[in-house]
């Protein structure tokens, strides 16, 4: 525990500011590593959609629409195909997402794996390539918080460094992927680390900048949403972009309920897995042929939607209803990729299709680009669960101010609804599924991850039940424990006996075997239990120990009141630490 | 030395720019090389040179062609391939490869002036507010009066979806759908009364005549129309669509070591230097760039009115010439198809 001894302070200082500028410096390096990663991603993913005619202008440069037929129906699928072989390299045979780097970061487990980060990248490589109507950012996130994660084990620092590393490679993910640094930054913070110690800001600022500044030099392509001079919207529209948040929640709601139902369906088909991607891909293809809007990211599709008259209202309104079905397709029967840029275009063609309803009874044209602006966010800021980053990312990409507030309107009615109706957002909601509980805040995912496993102490007094009282009453009194555990020639565990009711058990009746003695009424833990658990069961418990015990009932140890206090003290420093050391 | 006897046939534009390249480069050619240069003028388009080479022969030595029809050309075998250190070196030694601005020198061609495709009005036209943008040429309300556009997609596409608000660098990808393709048309037949030109000169004539009160055409013959004639007419500079002219040798020429010796020579800094002095086209070289001074006859600083000027340049357009040089053809059709209604299959 710190002491506040004016020497240590003094002599700790230096070696304090040396290791915070160290960390800052890890920081930067890790973005460089990062966005250069995400930069050659991006530009592959561009390379390739052009290369196998899924793009547009991929489609346009090729002459033959035989050939663009033939590709649009056989790109996804082949790409599916490859994309299921790849998973079967991966443990549970699914690509790896933001939420696992979410999950090793909330229950500070850090180490994410790096054949399962760089197979995941791999297949979303391929799924983006072959036009799957998935996202690229989740790819992108993963692989920097990955590559972060990778630096920090090569290194061979700690846990704690591990940590921030990772929420420097997402950082620096965005900050490229984007050109938006702010937003790498704060989605860093607001979804990976949740929390904001100065410790995790500066390496990730760093990092931030670092991407930002490679991406600028790297990446030819320019950013994903350029706005020129948008009006000025009415007074009472604001009131409009707040209603559009609301439902633009639920719409979000749909969207995430989709992608989880359709992976729920896809374990009840009768297929193998290594094929569902395959699957997705043919129907896609097959549906592309009838409306290309829905292929591939849909970058042409977003900024269509931004353009008043690209779309008549029906068309929106179809194209949105197939663009949530894609990509709940491809993602729900296996495809790797993200939720994000599907989930900008949803909300983008629900904004501009309130905007189209809007003109139609009489409101202005001059303010369309809000509308769909606001719809963009009120269905992206709930899926990713990060209201403030989305705001950035409105203000660092289009530059202007105006759209910002209109969208921050939109997102003060949107997360909270959708947090109330579905949840903190869907990597929550599929974290949560796989049983990681993150809506109590991370001080209890931690706990929720550590396992009771190492705790487990056989410094215990085990008696067979037939032991004579007396006996059982000396050998406790030698031992210097209070309780003792019966456990029957099988190695079953029969209850627990403290010194006390034996004592009192001999003074009053004639019972002369362990076995005759009423067991005080006690909890027991399976060893896989977490240590949040074995806190909630201490509560009910006055005593020294809790036993251990397996599904078969077989006595394994017991655990300690006093190491089970220690560790939740052990876990809570060292998330204070993390959280609110300075250096 | 190519036989004095010799003459080399130059396909070029004619007009104001045929005028300048006489000044700067074919009379000095002539002067130093004693080889008489003849010119030939078309508007662009690759039928008769394929034609040409089809039928082996080729009446020409060198050609002065666009970027984009330059790169389709070489793709489709139509052009000699340039030996790489045919460009001379800057004045200072730095090596043509660095000098040249990024893709001026191709495998068939090298790029010698950046020129734009630009919107002009009769200032008489619009007393109260003048137009600033280039959404303005589809705005008959605020700016009305009869129009003169080039009969060719390429500016009318862009400038259409520009107007939309799209932003310069999606105008391809967006292009490059059927919804994009559609909203373009659909604005460029919103508007009424408009001549179609084809050959250069018309626009600044049919400005002149006051036959139109905006008119899309190339900047030099504008600025011709302005200095030398001294046109009431203003560029507008929003919106200007960039694009490389270049020197290109076709095949079966049949004087192909004269024609690069003509190259070289035009694609000099000094030479180069001395045709922004005749006509506003940016030089292809930074060397060149660097020295634009005034106008041989006026007197007026160049660099003001040359498209890659920095203020100039704010709402430029690089044309995408890899697009247009694997699109031409079909966007081509489907354009006169659109707005002429001429059927697909009577195009070539």
């Amino acid at each position: 525990m710190d002491s506040p001894s004016t020497d240590s302070v003094l002599t700790r200082h230096p070696l304090a500011v040396l290791r915070f500028l160290g960390l800052v410096l890890l920081g930067s390096g890790v973005g460089g590593v990062a966005a250069l990663a995400a930069v050659g991603f991006v530009n592959a993913v561009v390379w390739l959609n052009d290369l196998l005619l899924i793009s547009p202008r991929g489609q346009m440069m090729a002459a033959d629409t035989t050939l663009v037929i033939l590709a649009t129906l056989l790109v996804p699928t082949l790409g599916g195909l490859l994309v299921g072989q790849l998973h079967r390299g991966l443990p549970g045979g699914r690509p790896h997402t933001p939420a696992d780097a979410i999950a090793a970061v909330q229950t500070r487990r850090g180490r994410l794996p790096a054949k399962a980060g760089a197979l995941s990248a791999l297949s979303g490589l391929v799924s983006l390539g072959a036009g799957a109507s998935v996202g690229q950012y989740g790819p992108l996130v993963h692989l920097g918080a990955t590559l972060g994660s990778l630096i920090t084990r090569l290194l061979r620092l700690g846990r704690s460094e591990d940590n921030i590393t990772i929420a420097c490679g997402v950082a620096a993910a965005i900050a490229a992927a984007f050109n938006a640094p702010l937003a790498g930054i704060v989605f860093a913070h607001e979804v990976v680390l949740r929390h904001y110690a100065l410790r995790a800001f500066a390496p990730v600022a760093a990092a931030a900048i670092v991407g930002y500044v490679l991406a600028t030099q790297l990446l030819a392509q320019g950013t994903l949403f350029h706005i020129t001079e948008p009006g000025v919207p009415q007074p009472w529209e604001f009131a409009l972009f707040l209603a559009l948040g609301g439902l633009g929640a639920l719409v979000a709601g749909g969207y995430m309920h989709a992608i989880l139902a359709m992976g729920q369906l896809a374990r009840r088909l009768p297929l193998p897995t290594s094929l569902h991607p395959a699957l997705a891909g043919a129907l896609l293809g097959l549906t592309a042929l009838w409306v290309p809007d829905i292929l591939g990211m849909g970058q042409e599709t977003l900024r269509f939607a931004t353009l008043p008259g690209a779309y008549s209202g029906g068309e929106l309104l179809m194209v949105l209803l197939l663009k949530l079905a894609a990509t709940a397709l491809c993602l729900g029967l296996g495809f790797a990729g993200g939720v994000f840029s599907p989930a900008l275009v949803i909300g983008t063609l629900f904004g501009a299709l309130a905007g189209t309803l809007v003109a139609e009874l009489g409101g202005g044209q001059e303010t369309f680009i809000f509308y769909a602006v606001c719809g963009m966010v009120a269905v992206t800021a709930p899926v990713l669960g990060a209201p403030l980053t989305t705001l950035l990312i409105v203000f660092e990409l289009t530059g202007s101010y105006a759209l910002t507030t209109a969208a921050l309107a939109s997102v003060t009615l949107a997360n909270p609804l959708a947090a109330q109706l579905f949840g903190r957002s869907l990597f929550d909601i599929q974290l949560a599924r796989r049983g990681l509980d993150l809506s109590a805040g991370r001080s209890r995912a931690v706990l929720q991850e550590t396992r009771l496993t190492e705790l487990i102490s056989h410094d215990a007094v085990t008696l067979a039940p037939a032991t004579p009282l007396k006996a059982a009453i000396s050998r406790l009194s030698q031992a210097g424990h209070g309780e003792a555990y019966r456990v029957d020639g099988r190695g079953r565990y029969q209850g627990c006996v403290t010194l006390a009711s034996l004592e009192s058990f001999r003074e009053g009746s004639e019972a002369t075997t362990l076995a005759d003695c009423p067991e005080t009424p006690r909890p027991v833990l399976d060893p896989h239990a977490s240590l949040w658990e074995a806190m909630q069961q201490l509560q009910k418990v006055t005593g020294e120990a809790i036993a251990v015990v397996d599904d078969e009932r077989r006595f394994l140890g017991v655990a300690y009141e006093s190491s089970i206090a220690r560790a939740f003290l052990y876990h809570s420093d060292a998330l204070r630490r993390e959280e609110h050391g300075a250096g | 030395m190519p036989d004095a006897a010799d003459s080399l046939t130059v396909l070029s534009w004619g007009g104001a720019y045929e005028h300048a390249q006489r000044r700067a480069l074919f009379t000095p050619f002539t002067e130093a090389h004693d080889v008489p240069v003849a010119v030939d003028n078309y508007n662009g388009g690759l039928t008769e040179l394929r034609q040409a080479v089809a039928e082996n022969d080729v009446p020409w030595d060198v050609l002065d062609m666009t970027r984009s029809e330059a790169m389709a050309a070489c793709e489709e075998g139509l052009l000699e391939p340039l030996p790489p250190e045919l460009a001379a070196p800057a004045p200072d030694g730095t090596p043509a490869s660095q000098d040249f601005f990024p893709g001026a020198l191709g495998r068939c061609f090298i790029s010698h002036s950046i020129f734009a495709t630009v919107v002009a009005y009769r200032r008489d036209a619009f007393p109260g507010e003048r137009p600033t943008r280039i959404a303005d040429l589809f705005d008959q309300q605020r700016f009305p009066g009869p129009r003169a556009l080039q009969r060719t997609p390429a500016a009318n596409l862009e400038w259409a979806l520009l107007s939309y608000r799209v932003p310069r660098e999606e105008l391809y990808r967006l292009l490059s759908t059927r919804r994009g393709l559609d909203l373009a048309f659909a604005r460029l037949q919103s508007i009424d009364n408009i001549h179609w030109w084809e050959a250069g000169e018309t626009p600044v004539r049919l400005l002149e005549e006051g036959q139109v009160v905006m008119a899309s055409g190339y900047n030099g013959r504008f600025f011709a129309a302005m200095v030398e004639r001294d046109l009431p007419i203003e560029i507008l500079w929003d919106g200007q669509l960039q694009e490389h002219e270049t020197w290109a040798i076709p095949r079966g020429a049949s004087n192909p070591e004269a024609a690069q010796t003509f190259i070289r020579f035009a694609t000099t800094s000094e030479r180069q230097v001395e045709l922004a002095r005749h006509i506003p086209y940016g030089p292809a070289r930074r060397s060149a760039a660097m020295q634009v001074t005034t106008h041989r006859d006026s007197g007026l600083d160049m660099r003001l009115h040359i498209p890659t000027h920095p203020i100039n340049a704010q709402g430029a357009v690089t044309k995408d010439e890899t697009w247009y040089a694997r699109t031409q053809e079909r966007i081509e059709a489907l354009f006169r198809e659109t707005l002429f209604r001429e059927a697909l299959t009577t195009q070539k």
